[in-house]
């Protein structure tokens, strides 16, 4: 009986922490409506410690007093109060006081000189500590930026590509026309050969023909020529060469 | 003004409302919180110091390690109630008896009852160091068995005693303060700069002593 008691509370807080997790998704799911962000903001996590003035008062205090008893105003309020304790006896000046005043300027030289160095040293630890923490994170943001970029360049890798392709046709064009080119240079050399192969024959047979027509007409005149001209005309040539000497 | 030498030491509180030794629950304040996953300076610090305590105190149990838990806290507990009793206006609680008996008497009896009733055989043969001369024997198992009771009482009254001579040098010192011409304060106040410092050096030394001794004795119960 008490095992039967004991499930169904079990059964019965099930139930309930389920309803109210079904109450709580029901509820909108923007934040605005969870919480007031305006006059209760999220805690921010403090990087530096609070402002202090002669190491231990914190700087509030000062800002506290100020608007009604100015700059000197808990200065005067801590001498005040130290005087009225120590000249009533309510603070008894004995041992204790000095060991305590001994021990604070022990304190303040230890930390002037060894704090610097101290936090410098937990400075560091800490940034490595973040680091560490940080790293899945940044790692991933570093891989994914290295992929987008190697991305990024096989694209424009890719666009190189095009223009060799562009670069190969139009070589491949070039060529075809100095092919070209080259082909109608050797047809109209050939055809010039054949023309003046024409040309040349032409020439020649004109050639014969008018050597063949001079030695005809030349055998021709030189049989015409009797004994009597040529007699004649060579009368005449010293005759004329007479008169020129005879000039000369 | 003090009454006599050793009202210092008195806890001045009454016994239902123990209000002055409240402040052995002031090593609570000084432990760093964690409010944030990221840690703070203070707490970065306070964790180098509690690995450096469980690095050196690895090497002195080898199997039962989970004994460093209550070595390394113990030794925090009491170095915090020491360095905190030099302090001005605050009670000393490590400098009475009733305080370290508690943790002295507590632990040894433990170790006793639980080795005696399973590891006879090994403590029986631990009260005679090894190389005795066989002619000695008899006198070694009277001797280690003198210092093996004896012991609560040494840790306690090691640490009580240190305390209580290290604070009455330093009331002594400071009281004559208030009754010395002005000339002589400057000396008086290098004088007591010292002792400061001596003090401690063995506020932190004792904290340890106690420590590593309880520790090693649960080490040579385990083995």
């Amino acid at each position: 009986m008490l095992s039967r008691l004991a499930a169904r509370s079990i059964r019965l807080a099930h139930t309930s922490s389920s309803a109210s997790q079904a109450a709580a998704s029901a509820t909108p799911a923007t934040t605005n409506e969870e919480r007031n962000e305006v006059d209760f903001p999220r805690t921010k996590r403090p990087i530096h410690p609070a402002p202090v003035r002669m190491g231990f008062i914190p700087e509030t205090w000062f800002e506290l007093l100020y608007s009604k008893t100015g700059v000197t105003g808990p200065y005067v309020l801590g001498t005040g109060l130290i005087t009225y304790l120590v000249s009533k006896e309510i603070y008894v000046i004995e041992h204790e006081f000095y060991s305590g005043v001994i021990m604070a300027m022990m304190a303040a030289y230890g930390i002037k000189k060894f704090g610097p160095t101290v936090a410098a040293t937990l400075d560091d630890q800490l940034a490595k500590e973040k680091e560490e923490m940080l790293s899945g994170r940044n790692n991933t943001i570093k891989a994914l930026t290295e992929g987008i970029a190697a991305s990024e360049l096989s694209a424009e890798q890719a666009k190189g590509q095009s223009l060799l392709f562009q670069a190969k046709r139009d070589n491949i064009g070039l060529q075809l026309e100095a092919a070209y080119r080259q082909r109608l240079q050797s047809v109209y050399a050939e055809v010039k050969k054949r023309l003046d192969y024409q040309l040349e024959k032409s020439n020649v047979e004109k050639r014969f023909e008018q050597r063949h027509m001079v030695d005809w007409i030349v055998q021709n005149v030189r049989q015409s020529i009797t004994p009597a001209q040529e007699a004649a005309s060579l009368k005449q040539c010293i005759t004329d060469l007479k008169a020129l000497a005879a000039r000369a | 003004m003090m009454t006599n030498l050793f009202s210092i030491f008195d806890p001045a509180s009454p016994n239902s409302l123990s209000a002055n030794w409240c402040s052995s629950l002031l090593f609570v304040l000084l432990m760093p919180g964690a409010q944030w996953v990221a840690s703070t300076r203070y707490s970065g610090l306070f964790k180098q110091l509690s690995d450096y305590l469980f690095s050196e105190f690895r090497p002195i149990v080898k199997k039962a390690s989970f004994v460093l838990l209550i070595s390394v806290s113990l030794l925090l507990l009491i170095m915090f109630n020491n360095v905190a009793g030099l302090l001005p206006y605050i009670f000393t609680a490590t400098a009475h008896l009733s305080f370290s008996l508690c943790f002295g008497l507590a632990a040894w009896s433990g170790l006793m009852l639980y080795g005696w009733s399973f590891n006879t055989q090994a403590l029986l043969v631990h009260l005679i160091p090894q190389g005795t001369p066989a002619a000695l024997m008899p006198f070694m198992v009277v001797i280690e068995s003198i210092s093996n009771i004896i012991r609560p009482g040494t840790l306690a009254v090691r640490l009580s005693a240190n305390m209580i001579a290290g604070h009455l040098l330093l009331s002594l010192l400071s009281s004559s303060f208030s009754f010395s011409p002005l000339m002589a304060v400057p000396i008086l106040a290098i004088a007591e700069l010292a002792l400061i410092s001596l003090e401690c050096a063995v506020a932190f030394i004792q904290s340890y002593v106690f420590s590593v001794l309880l520790t090693l004795y649960m080490a040579e119960f385990s083995d």
